[in-house]
């Protein structure tokens, strides 16, 4: 006469007091998985020039928020193919900008991540503009 | 006849919800857009939902940390409450020497409000060393009149004939309270687990006399601190407000019967 | 070994005593050193001396800050019977038969469980002078021209906490009279409405008088509650623009804890208790007594 376990775990399960701390709990757990695999402070990027094409030899330069202005943080320059890697960026709240003393230079881009320290690939190039 | 009666019925309560529940939206907006700081006329629909100000909250201020310390003394406070409770209505159901003058002390006490007694109180917690503590913070609440009496009526309502039953059968004094009488009160338990999860989660007069530190700050104390160290119209204090509402928000949903019980219950005196 | 009796009794003392230590230690024994504090001078390093009445002296009679206070005070629970009267209003329309009135209970009655202070915060970024909705509100349909500093204002910051008071505690109040008003029997109204009487005599000759125990606990329960305002009124205007919007128990925690004056505190304390007893007494008298305590033995 007695519920068999299967059963009374599930009618413990379809309790709500059960069932939303458990799909909380899973979430959480799901989304610390998450930004442990994601968080390598990588950011990678392109730059072109005005017209488009990729500059090599570009400086560029990592923002870092700190209380109430940016910081530069680091520095990399661009390869032949005009593409960049940052490796340690610590921060969730970034900008990039990018430079090359006689192609111009690039406004300041803002990336805010998810979590710090994401890994980005940055969908637009960072265009240099003479004269800005 | 009815349908057409119940309209302006609905038009008005329609309304009244608007009202109630417009504060929220637009905190709610402001934190995922921003907008209405920066940018006027403010907009009904938000113009750039990003979920950024939650991630800056997050980094800025130490709410795991706040979270934790508001679980924990509500936690004790909670499990306090119905072990004393419990304990103290049932021993007011029995007849003993001397129980007119205790009921008199509790209603006595019952009148003294908290806010009476706060610097006393809090000279009291300095001299027991309990100052910056959670033991301090969640002392004064570890038991309260409105749930004994609460106790007391359930337990009174448990059929003498019941208790006289499992006294011929043999069991003693307390394994008729434990399997007995408390089963039986389990809606008074209901309604004391929720009204000191209310009184210790939402308490933000004692925190803020008794706290020290800001590692030992509760939920609420750390949302009215934020508050002084940022100028107000900042996202990120919006995002915070919303995340400090979320969990007695996502309670009250969950339990709202037994919320609106307990709290009327705990307005009525049992 | 001990006799039945005694071991009985033995356990029944062990079950109240310890929230009976906590009543003494956290109700009682602060509520007399108070007062005994009010009639010392005392700063906390040096021993307490006898004064006499020189606080409350100094209370009533060199403090204005203490007057307006009490002023403010007043002025808070006299605005709880506003908030009674509209839930009056709503209770009467979610008690009809319609449907979705759980939904709509449970809207109106969501924002009194949460935290006051962050209530508190929420009306007074409504509030505000610059981003705030009541004033983009004023200025849309042309009410004002200028944006009005509601909470920095000396005429509106006292009203202001009113509002956000009333907007928390609307859903409390309804509940209630929405209890009260299910023990109102059926029959009472059909035999009513077949004696011709129309809706509104219904309702005054009815409702209302069945609704008083409900209606007076609203009122002392929302008397409390304007009184110990503490952190509605602490974070939405910190007492107000000069001292607009304090209110006693605010007073008492400067004096307290911002002047570290515990002995002149102590005495506005002890005014603010009596001042309380003072009201519930009164409230309880003109209910027509006992509306309130349910114990008895």
């Amino acid at each position: 006469m007695s519920a068999s376990p299967r059963s009374a775990a599930l009618r413990l399960l379809r309790n709500r007091f059960v069932l939303v701390p458990l799909v909380l709990l899973v979430l959480i757990a799901g989304w610390n998985v998450f930004v442990l695999t994601h968080n390598h402070g990588i950011v990678t990027g392109r730059v072109v020039d005005a017209v488009g094409r990729p500059v090599a030899g570009a400086t560029v330069r990592l923002w870092v928020f700190n209380f109430t202005t940016f910081v530069e943080q680091a520095s990399v320059t661009t390869a032949a193919d005009g593409s960049f890697r940052f490796t340690d960026n610590p921060s969730h709240n970034i900008q990039i900008s990018a430079e090359k003393p006689d192609a111009g230079r690039s406004e300041r881009i803002a990336v805010r991540l998810y979590f710090a320290a994401q890994d980005r690939a940055l969908p637009q190039p960072l265009r240099l503009e003479k004269g800005s | 006849m009815r349908r057409r009666r119940t309209f302006p019925v609905h038009l008005a309560l329609i309304a009244v919800s608007a009202v109630m529940l417009l504060p929220f939206y637009w905190v709610l907006k402001t934190s995922i857009s921003g907008d209405n700081i920066f940018a006027y006329p403010p907009s009904v629909i938000p113009r750039d939902p990003n979920p950024f100000y939650y991630v800056d909250v997050w980094y800025a201020i130490p709410f795991a940390r706040y979270f934790l310390n508001s679980v924990i003394v509500s936690g004790v406070t909670i499990a306090a409450n119905v072990v004393l409770n419990a304990m103290a209505g049932y021993a007011l159901t029995q007849t003993f020497r001397g129980k007119s003058f205790v009921l008199l002390l509790f209603l006595s006490c019952m009148m003294i409000p908290f806010q009476a007694t706060i610097i006393p109180a809090y000279l009291i917690t300095g001299r027991l060393g309990l100052i910056d503590s959670y033991l301090g913070l969640a002392l004064p609440l570890f038991s309260t009149i409105i749930c004994i009496f609460v106790y007391k009526a359930s337990f009174d309502a448990v059929p003498r004939s019941l208790i006289d039953a499992a006294r011929v059968d043999g069991l003693s004094q307390w394994t008729i309270i434990w399997r007995v009488m408390l089963p039986l009160a389990r809606s008074a338990t209901a309604t004391n687990v929720i009204l000191s999860f209310i009184w210790s989660w939402n308490n933000f007069m004692w925190p803020l006399i008794v706290t020290r530190t800001p590692e030992m700050q509760t939920l609420p104390l750390g949302l009215a601190r934020f508050l002084s160290y940022q100028e107000d119209s900042t996202g990120a204090l919006y995002a915070f407000c919303i995340m400090v509402l979320a969990p007695g928000l996502l309670l009250f949903l969950m339990a709202q019967k037994e919320f609106v019980q307990g709290l009327s219950a705990g307005a009525t005196k049992g | 070994m001990l006799r039945r009796s005694t071991r009985r009794a033995l356990l029944i003392w062990a079950f109240l005593a310890p929230s009976l230590l906590i009543f003494l230690l956290y109700r009682l024994l602060p509520l007399i050193w108070n007062v005994v504090l009010s009639f010392q001078a005392w700063s906390p390093l040096k021993p307490a001396v006898f004064v006499g009445l020189d606080n409350y002296q100094e209370m009533l009679f060199d403090d204005e800050v203490f007057w307006q206070s009490l002023w403010n005070t007043v002025g808070l629970i006299a605005s709880a019977p506003i908030g009674i009267a509209i839930a009056l209003g709503l209770a009467l329309l979610v008690d009809s038969e319609i449907r979705g009135r759980e939904v709509y209970r449970t809207i109106i009655f969501v924002s009194y469980p949460l935290m006051t202070v962050a209530v508190a915060i929420i009306w007074r970024w409504m509030f505000d002078e610059r981003v705030g909705l009541i004033n983009y509100v004023a200025r849309s349909l042309h009410l004002a021209d200028a944006p009005i500093p509601f909470l920095n204002s000396f005429t509106w910051a006292l009203p202001s906490v009113i509002v956000a008071n009333i907007w928390q505690m609307l859903g409390f109040y309804m509940v209630i009279i929405l209890s009260g008003l299910q023990t109102i029997p059926c029959n009472l109204y059909e035999a009513a409405g077949i004696d011709g009487a129309n809706a509104f005599h219904r309702f005054i000759r009815i409702t209302v008088p069945l609704l008083k125990p409900s209606l007076f606990l609203c009122f002392v329960i929302g008397m409390l509650n304007s009184v110990t305002s503490f952190d509605l009124v602490y974070v939405m205007t910190g007492g107000g623009p000069g001292r607009a919007t304090e209110i006693l128990i605010t007073y008492i925690y400067k004096l307290g804890f911002n002047q570290t004056r515990f002995d002149y505190a102590a005495a506005v304390t002890v005014t603010f208790f009596i001042l309380l007893l003072g009201i519930t007494f009164l409230a309880n008298r003109l209910s027509g007594g006992n509306a309130g305590a349910v114990v008895r033995d």
